[in-house]
């Protein structure tokens, strides 16, 4: 048989204080909470204490490092609402300025960007990139957005992403020892490439410039190298501005 | 003393602006109000006049030390203005430290003290007057003193010796009970204020075994309904205890306002300004703020209707403000020819037109309504498309409402949150009844579909934009179907979720918590868009206003701000209260706020400017339900005491009274057409009650305006049309539909 249980004296005591307090009615837990939010708090008093007291190189906590500890634990966990001057004070001068207008069709009508919760909170890493030695193989540090690779306009013959491309975009872009001829897709090609990029992991939105890459349109051979990174870099410009998941 | 509240010093103007803020920004300094307690010659200090008839020697006493004061805190110009104006010659200056005191100014001062002149450091003074007590003494010590003055600049800090309050306070109460009859009632409302400042006076200045003495002796004798008031008080014993309560703060600096008939005052006034009773006099009138009325005195139940709360009655002149309480005119939507357009009941049976028809409900005087606000008296939103579209619904769906009355009353549908287990914290409809919300205690927010149209998210970028945008139901497919489901679960917040509100056009929900910050959810994306952050403590309750666009939220800081959805900040504070803000409303033409607290007032804003309109007081507890009624007049409120009372929002009255409930009453509605009003309690019950007659036959004329002599009807019992009760469910809200079918929602609770 178990011994009639009997409670504990600090809980008789916090059951005393509920009952002083004009508290009847509560469930059995609270006394549990109760005491167990008075241990942590008298704990952490006692410990600060302690700590101000070595600081103070003394050997005994004395009243005043409670004091201290109290007052420090009040102005930072237990902060209480601003004073009613203030508060009035403060009121009286937003109160001054009037309603302001309200613009008429404005959409959903949310703070600027920066105060609201809508952008994302997340960037995709970019997987790593090895850039495919295929003979020709321009070496263009591709590295940062290696969206690049998914252009059907580069000459590089990174193969896979060229196969993603080449389903969607008939380019011929062929390779011919160190020349080769890029041939530009129309604009709509790529714009609906764009769209089908997703499915390559390092790709995002990017914005092509036909009309850069175009003019960069030359049959050459090391040349090319250098014009496209030339026509890289500066796409890569427009990746980096637009871009902030592939990083 | 009430008249020359505006400042210690007029000269100091940093000190003036301090004492003002401290009194509540309206109506303290009207001198010019004839009824105020005239300022008698043996006020105490804080009447710092700069007026010239400063016969009474002790004026001139209190002039001399108030120079003393600024002198000795160096600030020179002060004293040479003030000197100047008082007229005072040069060397009248008695070299003395005292400090001078006055109820709030006596705080301002021992702010600047401290500061040693700097008068502009607002926060320091709450610190400062919790010192100033213990300030004084010392001071009146260490001055070379003449006894006069000595006793009239210690003032607040101490009234004389304190063994000897309890024998003041006796006198006081021997007095008083030997009065006669018609006055005694009146007179008695001096006693629980009395007691308290006196209590808290000999608490801070560490005469703690007088003040347990002090109140052992008398707390018995208050009226039953500060009973909690008094238990709090009797925890504090010492002055620390007293830092960061800002309720009792407030209380010691702000004024206890009663309303005394003018002959009750004179005989009053007249035993307490005799020779050994000079000091509860002074104690009076420091803390005290006697409204004098012309008139017969009132009885003990007209008193206790009103009294109740934690700063006394509300003056006279905070009830004056005209208040717009009329309905916006609503605007005539042209109708898009269409073929399911239910024309409203007069066009029945007419061929349809082929031009467009105008709405015939809210455009049947062209005349403005004399108490309704102009249309742009606050910014609206104007009407979108979908905004015509739902209101032309409402106008559907009115013409469907059933009349409801005493013969006719709704039908009651209750939706039972179960597995719960105490955490649903909040509610609410959307006013198609479409969708409920429900808050709860882990900081999550639910949305349901009440009907079976199943909730969907908005698809994602990449899939919207291979949608037809042209097809006619675009509004469908941009909906995701394979998000559907019946409720949606929105998380976000960090503590419990105490306040919903739907917006009217059903796009936004809005959340306010127990972490401080108030959220706007997307009901189209289920997700978050914007945390709204000002208050730094739990928000209580938030609601958006009927016209959308406009929210507002009260917390525990004791303000209620209002917010624009699109601004990051508040648009305006509401601060006056003295204890946490439990319950916020709008009124239906969005022009005021109506905010009920725990110091057991209800106040009425203005939106346009933030002022407080009207303070309405008489509960015996904190208010958490609050209700306008349909065509804006009256207000009703419910509080922890079990009552209802129904409020005349034009006059600034309390017109009935509704006693029927036995617990906390959490939720008011009227039906939508004014006729019944329903309450929902903790002691799981819903109750109907009669509107229209409660609010037939109101005598309202100046002189009850005037003098707070309302009469109550005691017809609780026949205004009660039907309680109804739930298993073991309070009922925390209640909802009329269009068509004024009544929803409830509550917890089940076993």
């Amino acid at each position: 048989m178990s011994a009639p249980k009997t409670i504990p004296k600090d809980a008789q005591v916090m059951i005393q204080i509920l009952k002083d307090m004009g508290i009847t009615e509560y469930e059995p837990r609270v006394i549990n909470q109760m005491l167990e939010f008075t241990y942590r708090y008298v704990t952490t008093i006692i410990e600060d204490a302690k700590i101000y007291a070595t600081h103070a190189k003394k050997s005994n906590v004395d009243a005043d490092d409670i004091k201290l500890a109290i007052q420090c634990r009040m102005d930072q966990s237990f902060t209480s609402p601003p004073p009613r001057d203030f508060l009035l004070e403060v009121a009286r001068q937003k109160n001054q300025t009037p309603l302001p207008l309200i613009k008429p069709y404005t959409g959903p009508r949310l703070p600027p960007d920066r105060y609201c919760l809508t952008a994302p909170n997340y960037r995709l890493k970019s997987i790593q990139k090895k850039v495919s030695s295929s003979a020709g193989r321009i070496s263009v540090p591709r590295l940062s957005v290696g969206a690049v690779s998914s252009r059907p306009s580069t000459p590089t013959l990174g193969t896979p992403s060229v196969q993603s491309v080449t389903t969607k975009v008939g380019t011929p872009v062929s390779l011919t020892g160190q020349r080769f001829t890029v041939q530009i897709p129309p604009p709509s090609q790529t714009t609906t490439t764009k769209t089908t990029t997703p499915s390559t992991p390092a790709v995002s939105n990017v914005l092509i410039n036909p009309s850069l890459i175009g003019s960069k349109n030359i049959l050459i051979t090391t040349n090319m190298v250098s014009q496209n990174t030339g026509g890289e870099s500066l796409k890569r410009k427009h990746e980096d501005d637009d871009d902030y998941d592939a990083l | 003393m009430a008249a020359v509240q505006g400042g210690l010093v007029d000269a100091d103007e940093d000190k003036d602006i301090k004492t003002e803020a401290s009194n509540d920004s309206w109506g303290n300094n009207n001198a010019n109000d004839g009824r105020l307690l005239s300022p008698s010659p043996g006020s105490s200090a804080s009447a710092g006049s700069n007026k010239s008839a400063a016969g009474a020697s002790e004026e001139q006493q209190t002039l001399l030390a108030v120079l003393q004061f600024l002198r000795k805190n160096k600030l020179t110009e002060s004293v040479e203005i003030l000197r100047r104006e008082a007229g005072l010659p040069e060397d009248s200056l008695e070299p003395k430290g005292a400090e001078s005191s006055g109820a709030g100014s006596g705080g301002a001062s021992g702010g600047v003290d401290l500061e040693g002149g700097d008068a502009s450091s607002l926060l320091s003074r709450v610190t400062a007057s919790s010192t100033a007590g213990a300030q004084a003494p010392t001071k009146v010590a260490a001055g070379e003193d003449q006894p006069d003055v000595n006793v009239v600049l210690s003032a607040y800090s101490q009234q004389g010796d304190p063994a000897l309050y309890e024998v003041y306070y006796s006198g006081l109460k021997r007095f008083i009970e030997s009065v006669l009859d018609c006055h005694r009632a009146e007179l008695s409302q001096v006693f629980y204020p009395l007691f308290v400042h006196m209590y808290l006076e000999l608490v801070y200045n560490n005469h703690e075994s007088e003040a347990k003495a002090f109140f052992e002796k008398f707390s018995g004798d208050q009226e039953c309904y500060y009973e909690d008031d008094l238990r709090v008080l009797s925890s504090l014993t010492k002055k620390e205890h007293m830092r960061g309560n800002e309720t009792l703060l407030d209380f010691r600096t702000s004024k206890f306002v009663l309303r005394i008939s003018r002959d009750s005052y004179q005989l009053l006034k007249r035993h307490l300004q005799e020779r050994q009773n000079n000091q509860i006099w002074n104690i009076i009138q420091e803390h005290l703020y006697i409204d004098i009325f012309d008139g017969m005195p009132r009885s003990k139940s007209q008193i206790d209707a009103m009294s109740g709360s934690l700063a006394g009655e509300a003056k006279r002149e905070a009830n004056k403000a005209k208040v717009y309480y009329g309905l916006l005119k609503e605007p005539e939507i042209e109708l898009p020819l269409d073929d399911e357009d239910e024309e409203a009941e007069n066009e029945e049976g007419k061929p349809k037109k082929k031009k467009p028809k105008k709405d015939s409900l809210g455009s049947k005087s062209k005349k403005q309504d004399p108490n309704a606000p102009s249309q742009n008296r606050i910014p609206l939103p104007e009407l979108k498309d979908s905004d015509k579209l739902d209101k032309i619904m409402y106008m559907k769906e009115a013409t469907k409402r059933i009349r409801l009355g005493p013969d006719n009353l709704p039908s009651i549908c209750f939706y039972s949150f179960l597995n719960a287990y105490q955490g649903l914290t909040a509610v609410d409809f959307t006013d198609d009844s479409s969708l409920i919300a429900g808050g709860f205690a882990d900081s999550t927010v639910r949305v349901w579909s009440v009907t079976p149209k199943k909730l969907r998210k908005v698809k994602s970028a990449a899939d919207l934009n291979l949608i037809d945008k042209e097809s006619d139901d675009v509004l469908e497919r941009i909906m995701d179907e394979k998000t559907a489901s019946e409720s949606k679960i929105l998380c976000g917040h960090s503590g419990p979720v105490y306040g919903i509100s739907f917006s009217p056009d059903r796009n936004y929900l809005l959340s306010s918590s127990e972490d401080g910050t108030v959220r706007l959810w997307s009901l189209q994306t289920f997700t978050c868009l914007v945390g709204y952050k000002g208050h730094n403590y739990p928000v209580w309750d938030t609601q958006f206003s009927p016209h959308g666009y406009y929210f507002v939220s009260g917390g525990h800081d004791r303000v209620a701000r209002l917010w624009a959805t699109d601004h990051y900040q508040p648009l305006r504070m509401f601060s006056g209260h003295l204890a946490d803000v439990t319950c916020t409303r709008f009124h239906p033409n969005s022009n005021y706020v109506a905010t009920g607290s725990s110091d057991r007032t209800i106040r009425l804003w203005d939106v346009l400017n933030g002022n407080c309109v009207r303070i309405f007081t008489g509960h015996k507890g904190p208010i958490h339900a609050l209700a306008f009624s349909p065509n804006g007049k009256f207000l009703a409120s419910g509080a922890t005491d079990g009552r209802v009372l129904l409020w005349d929002i034009g006059h600034g009255l309390m017109v009935g009274e509704l006693k029927g409930h036995t617990d906390t009453i959490y939720s008011l509605r009227f039906s939508r057409d004014g006729e019944i009003l329903a309450s929902g309690s903790m002691d799981n019950t819903v109750r109907l009650w009669d509107a229209t007659k409660a609010f037939d036959d109101l005598e309202t004329d100046d002189f009850t305006a005037a003098t707070g002599h309302i009469h109550l009807q005691d017809n609780s019992q026949e205004l009660l049309l039907g309680t109804y009760m739930t298993k073991s469910t309070p009922v925390i809200h209640l909802h009329f539909t269009r068509r004024n079918l009544l929803l409830a929602a509550g917890a089940y609770n076993p």
